[in-house]
């Protein structure tokens, strides 16, 4: 072979077959929107390139975007590239402890400043200076500054490092921000949002930086635009009846049970976007709106506070009570309108009549 | 009620005053069509309440009132903006400085105008173009306007296709708190407007009764008719 890179080793060592490395380079290329010749472009390229270093860094999480990512049935390229490439640290799955685990953090921050790449799951706690969320003896808040501040970029991975997530949910005792939040100015900073961030696309992401050396586009939300450029409702396969105008009404009725749209359940398929209908879930298993269920808008800001509840179209007016329809108070408050001022009209008649009728001259002249 | 007695006509000193030129009328109007096909497409978007037998491939009911609303907004932001725009170049009743006091004449004629609404004041203080009240509420309503055209771009920005310059919008997502929010607010805006149009007309109504100018009408032909000492009390406080 005449590349016999790192890759090609490892894929050897864990029985991949070429076969299913190019199957890979064309998932990838799919996922990035690249045209299909690209695959072949994108198989020579991650033969050749650079092991990325990276630390994985957990804060306030619940490992859910780790177990997203080690819950593959077979050992896939995707695995061997994430687990394989110099992952120096990460709490869940290294085999190093303690002040052994701390050495090798650090010693990357030093050794490669300004080339490692740091991932981060978890929301940072500024409550109480830190104190709700240490390691090592070290706040989450100075981990992240240290690490994150010295690394070549900074992708937060899952709604928790992203946007804060559950943990920064309204009351957020703790006072959990955002990666991007706690260490403002963030060289490089890719959100993945998701509860947990679909595997495939951290994947994607990090194909696309060993192969282009770059960063890829972002949205308005530091989100890479191949996987977040689109709402969930434009590439929804139950988009059709959407349109048409035929809806799930109930759970379990007719319409349910015939796939119908679940617009009017609560689905936040329309205020989301992620490519979870192309790419979906489980190596391309299913999705939520696939087996009947909403989406809950996991991937956008505020997920919790805004996307609550998740069964009905609108988020609660702040100041009513949970689950009151704004259509039902817009439209008591129009009638309410209507009323006073029909009440004001029958008051202005009245007191015109009166005045006729005592010989008042009708219109005060000069003001 | 007894039988019509016809009456001396005490107006008839009043002189014509061109208040609402052209283009005026024409915004207002644009904006009255254009906010009742909203608010009806809109309502449907929210609840889509009509049944629709299968199968879906026959039907585009929502696609085709989602179409309608898109199109008529595009109607209703060139109007309203269209509008704003004329407050700088349109006529003295149509200017910027009559949606905000900026005199103290103005402040007066306000705190006078409310006195009547709350029937402190037999009649409201003569006016020619918009009272100082009025006015203040239409800058209120401009205002929700805008608010509603914001939070619809934000909402069409990620649904416009790939390459199309309505992309670009995307930036008010964060500004209105995300997609869930800008939506309610887009809920509420729609109320906010409708309820307003119910004062709108009664005040309008009220107004053309007690100060005998076609008020109304106005809105249609342009013209109001006023007392000549109203007209001059006016130019006089602009010029001071």
């Amino acid at each position: 072979m005449a590349n016999q890179g790192w890759l090609t080793r490892e894929l050897k060592a864990h029985g991949v077959s070429r076969r299913e490395f190019v199957k890979f380079c064309a998932s990838m290329a799919a996922i990035l929107a690249l045209p299909p010749p690209v695959a072949a472009k994108l198989a020579e390229t991650i033969e050749k390139a650079e092991k990325p270093t990276l630390v994985w860094l957990e804060f306030q999480d619940c490992a859910g975007n780790t177990e997203s990512f080690l819950r593959a049935s077979r050992p896939t390229v995707a695995e061997i590239i994430l687990e394989k490439i110099s992952l120096n640290y990460h709490e869940t799955i290294m085999a190093a402890a303690g002040h052994q685990a701390e050495g090798a953090l650090a010693d990357t921050v030093k050794k490669y400043a300004g080339k490692y790449v740091a991932a981060v799951e978890g929301s940072i706690p500024t409550g109480a200076g830190g104190a709700y969320c240490t390691v090592g003896g070290k706040s989450a808040l100075q981990i992240a500054r240290e690490v994150c501040g010295n690394a070549a970029a900074t992708i937060a991975i899952g709604t928790c490092a992203a946007f804060g997530g559950i943990p920064a949910a309204s009351p957020n005792p703790t006072g959990a921000v955002a990666v991007g939040d706690a260490v403002p100015g963030l060289k490089n900073l890719i959100n993945v949002s998701a509860c947990p961030a679909n595997a495939e696309n951290i994947t994607a992401l990090l194909v696309y930086y060993m192969t282009m050396k770059q960063w890829p586009p972002l949205d308005q939300y530091r989100r890479p635009l191949f996987a977040y450029g689109k709402l969930i409702h434009d590439n929804c396969e139950r988009r059709a009846h959407f349109d048409a105008g035929q809806y799930v009404e109930a759970w379990g009725d007719e319409a349910h049970r015939h796939g119908y749209c679940l617009y009017k359940m609560g689905c936040k398929g329309p205020v989301t976007s992620q490519n979870c209908p192309v790419v979906r879930w489980n190596e391309g298993t299913n999705w939520p709106i696939g087996c009947g269920h909403p989406c809950v808008g996991c991937a956008e800001p505020n997920f919790w506070d805004k996307m609550t509840p998740f069964y009905r179209h609108l988020e609660n007016i702040p100041g009513f009570a949970v689950g009151t329809d704004v259509d039902k108070v817009g439209l008591g408050l129009t009638a309410a309108v209507g009323a006073a001022f029909a009440a004001h009209g029958v008051i202005e008649i009245a007191k015109h009549k009166l005045g006729r009728g005592s010989g008042q001259s009708n219109g005060e002249k000069g003001e | 009620m007894s039988a019509a007695v016809a009456r001396p006509i005490p107006e008839s000193r009043r002189i014509r005053v061109r208040v609402w030129e052209l283009p005026v009328r024409i915004a207002h109007w644009l904006i009255v069509f254009s906010i009742l096909v909203l608010a009806a497409t809109g309502f449907y978007i929210g609840h889509p309440f009509i049944s629709v037998p299968a199968p879906a491939r026959d039907h585009f009911v929502m696609g085709t009132v989602k179409v309608i609303h898109f199109y008529t907004a595009i109607v209703f932001t060139l109007a309203v903006l269209s509008r704003i725009l004329w407050m700088f170049m349109g006529n003295r009743y149509a200017r910027w400085n009559q949606f905000v006091p900026t005199t103290r004449a103005r402040w007066r004629e306000l705190r006078e105008t409310f006195k009547f609404y709350i029937f402190v004041r037999r009649d409201p203080p003569p006016t020619v173009g918009h009272s100082a009240l009025a006015g203040v509420f239409y800058a209120g309503v401009y205002g929700i306007c805008l608010v509603m055209i914001g939070t619809g771009l934000a909402m069409y920005a990620p649904q416009a296709s790939v390459g199309s310059p309505m992309r670009w919008f995307a930036f008010l997502i964060p500004f209105f708190g995300g997609l869930p929010t800008a939506r309610l607010i887009h809920h509420i805006g729609m109320w906010l407007l409708l309820a307003f149009a119910v004062h709108h007309i009664y005040s309008a109504i009220l107004y053309s009764a007690v100060q005998h100018n076609g008020t109304v009408e106005s809105i249609v032909s342009g013209n109001k008719f006023v007392e000549p000492e109203t007209l001059a009390a006016e130019s006089e406080e602009s010029d001071a």
